[in-house]
């Protein structure tokens, strides 16, 4: 029992044990002077800086402006998204009509169209939802019209076979059969709608975590800076964890891992 | 390429697109902001002329190509050798799962403290940013590749350097191209906000320069130049990803889209 724990012990110390020997690591950097502190602060001061900013609300009044406009633009490129790859997918018009534009566009690096956003929309919350939409939108359209092409045509065939109606085919058999390639697509779109908020939120806002970064670091208070960085790390992990919670839910019949 | 109903319908959509920004821009319906195609086109060749595109585009293509570089550099070997220790590995997974959801361009007022406002800091948030899309991808491909593939060629005597280089590199690729692929759209993202947010020097300057000065062509001939070197840069890494890896992407989704 004992040797079980222990050994249990050493492996969890075997997995983890970087993080800790880099806190250690940094704490050692700063206390040699080495760095200068005001742009390295001390594990210590970052963590009193993260207590104090979240205690008074103010970093989770900036995290949840970043984080509502982040699936305001997520959700909007998903419920455009997905019918549209669907069309896609299933519609050989649709698809010569707009393969060029997903496909060409896809490597295209969409930032550098963000100042033309800020001129249509303005610079607050409307540029960035409909930027974070067109951002995400890419890779959610991609990914799920490879998974409407992708449905075996003969599970079709035996639906139809079996009088099935067309939305009753569309509901029972293409959409479970395209759900992997839904939800692989949502997760590659949802980080790309956090870093693109907190970009552009860097490029002009007044509120918001990017914003928060780049007031903080104009003041030269990096303690503030990486509190935020933390909070930013932790809103993403949370998102990302809902989604695979949402997958496990939907896609019952499928295990797969992280 | 064969001129077909196809094709035609391919070519519709972009081509309408154009058309009627040119001449809804010619009759002064659109807000002054959308720049007509052929003023951007003028626009170009201006500062073709000056030789100002030539030094911008200079400044940022050695950013991203050293950055990027380097980034990817890093990421191969260490995910390499966290794919095949188990030290190494366990040593950067907490490190990484940790960092991976934080958007990389938070640290960007930092690197730009540490490094400067001119190349160096680019090249350090750029490469940084890189690091891990790769790292990800080889250490995941290296424990992917088939057991079956290392027992053969162990069992047939084949020594670890040539089971390294002859087994386990070919079988890692294709997965390590994709992490690649998607580093290098992270550089030029990372590229863009750094370039608008503290630059001397680059195309995100020229973009931020007319945004200023109310050269709205000017800044749409920096968005074209800078999507251009993004879409060219994606084709060459396929370009060299097909010669390199030719008949292992056959009938995968990322064969055709490119």
């Amino acid at each position: 029992m004992t040797a079980q724990t222990f050994a249990q012990a050493r492996s969890l110390i075997g997995r983890w044990y970087s993080i800790p020997l880099l806190i250690l690591v940094w704490q050692l950097t700063v206390a040699s002077g080495l760095v200068e502190s005001r742009l390295l602060p001390s594990p210590g001061r970052v963590w009193t800086a993260l207590a104090t900013e979240v205690g008074n609300g103010t970093l989770i009044y900036h995290a949840s402006v970043t984080v509502s406009r982040a699936l305001a633009g997520f959700l909007l490129a998903a419920f455009v998204g997905i019918p549209f790859a669907a069309a896609m997918g299933r519609s050989v018009l649709v698809r010569n009509l707009f393969e060029p534009i997903f496909f060409i566009g896809y490597p295209i690096p969409k930032i550098a169209l963000f100042p033309v956003f800020t001129y249509i929309f303005g610079i607050g919350t409307p540029s960035k939802i409909a930027f974070t939409f067109l951002e995400c939108l890419y890779p959610i359209v991609v990914t799920c019209y490879f998974g409407f092409r992708g449905v075996q045509t003969r599970l079709i065939w035996s639906a139809q076979n079996c009088g099935a109606s067309r939305s009753v085919i569309l509901r029972r058999v293409i959409l479970p059969a395209t759900m992997p390639s839904i939800f692989s697509g949502l997760r590659v779109a949802l980080p790309v709608a956090i870093i693109v908020v907190v970009i552009t939120e860097m490029i002009g806002d007044s509120i918001g975590l990017g914003y928060y970064i780049t007031i903080w670091s104009t003041r030269f208070t990096f303690a503030n800076v990486y509190a935020a960085i933390i909070v930013i790390g932790i809103c993403g992990l949370a998102l990302d964890q809902a989604l695979l919670l949402l997958r496990h839910s939907a896609i019952y019949w499928q295990r797969e891992e992280a | 390429m064969r001129i077909n109903s196809a094709s035609i319908q391919n070519w519709i959509l972009p081509v309408a697109a154009l058309a009627a920004w040119e001449i809804l821009g010619r009759a002064g319906l659109l807000p002054r902001y959308l720049s007509t195609p052929s003023a951007i086109l003028a626009a170009l060749w201006e500062i073709a002329l000056t030789g100002e595109l030539f030094v911008a585009l200079a400044a940022s293509l050695y950013r991203v190509s050293v950055g990027f570089a380097l980034g990817t550099a890093a990421g191969i070997v260490v995910g390499l050798g966290a794919g095949i220790l188990p030290g190494v590995r366990h040593f950067f997974d907490p490190l990484v799962s940790f960092l991976y959801s934080i958007p990389k361009v938070t640290f960007l007022p930092i690197f730009l403290l540490l490094f400067g406002l001119g190349h160096a800091s680019k090249i350090a948030i750029i490469a940084f940013s890189g690091f891990f899309p790769v790292f990800v991808a080889s250490r995941h491909a290296v424990l992917s590749v088939d057991k079956l593939l290392l027992w053969a060629a162990r069992n047939m005597g084949a020594p670890s350097r040539t089971i390294f280089f002859r087994v386990v590199i070919p079988a890692a690729a294709p997965q390590l191209f994709g992490g690649i692929r998607i580093g290098l759209a992270h550089a030029f993202v990372v590229l863009f906000a750094a370039e608008l947010i503290g630059s001397k020097v680059g195309l995100g300057t020229i973009i931020s320069y007319g945004e200023e000065w109310v050269r709205f062509d000017l800044m749409f001939a920096g968005i074209v130049c800078f999507a251009v070197l993004g879409f060219l840069s994606d084709r060459m890494l396929l370009a060299i990803r097909s010669r390199l890896l030719k008949g292992q992407m056959i009938g995968t989704e990322e064969e055709i889209v490119r």
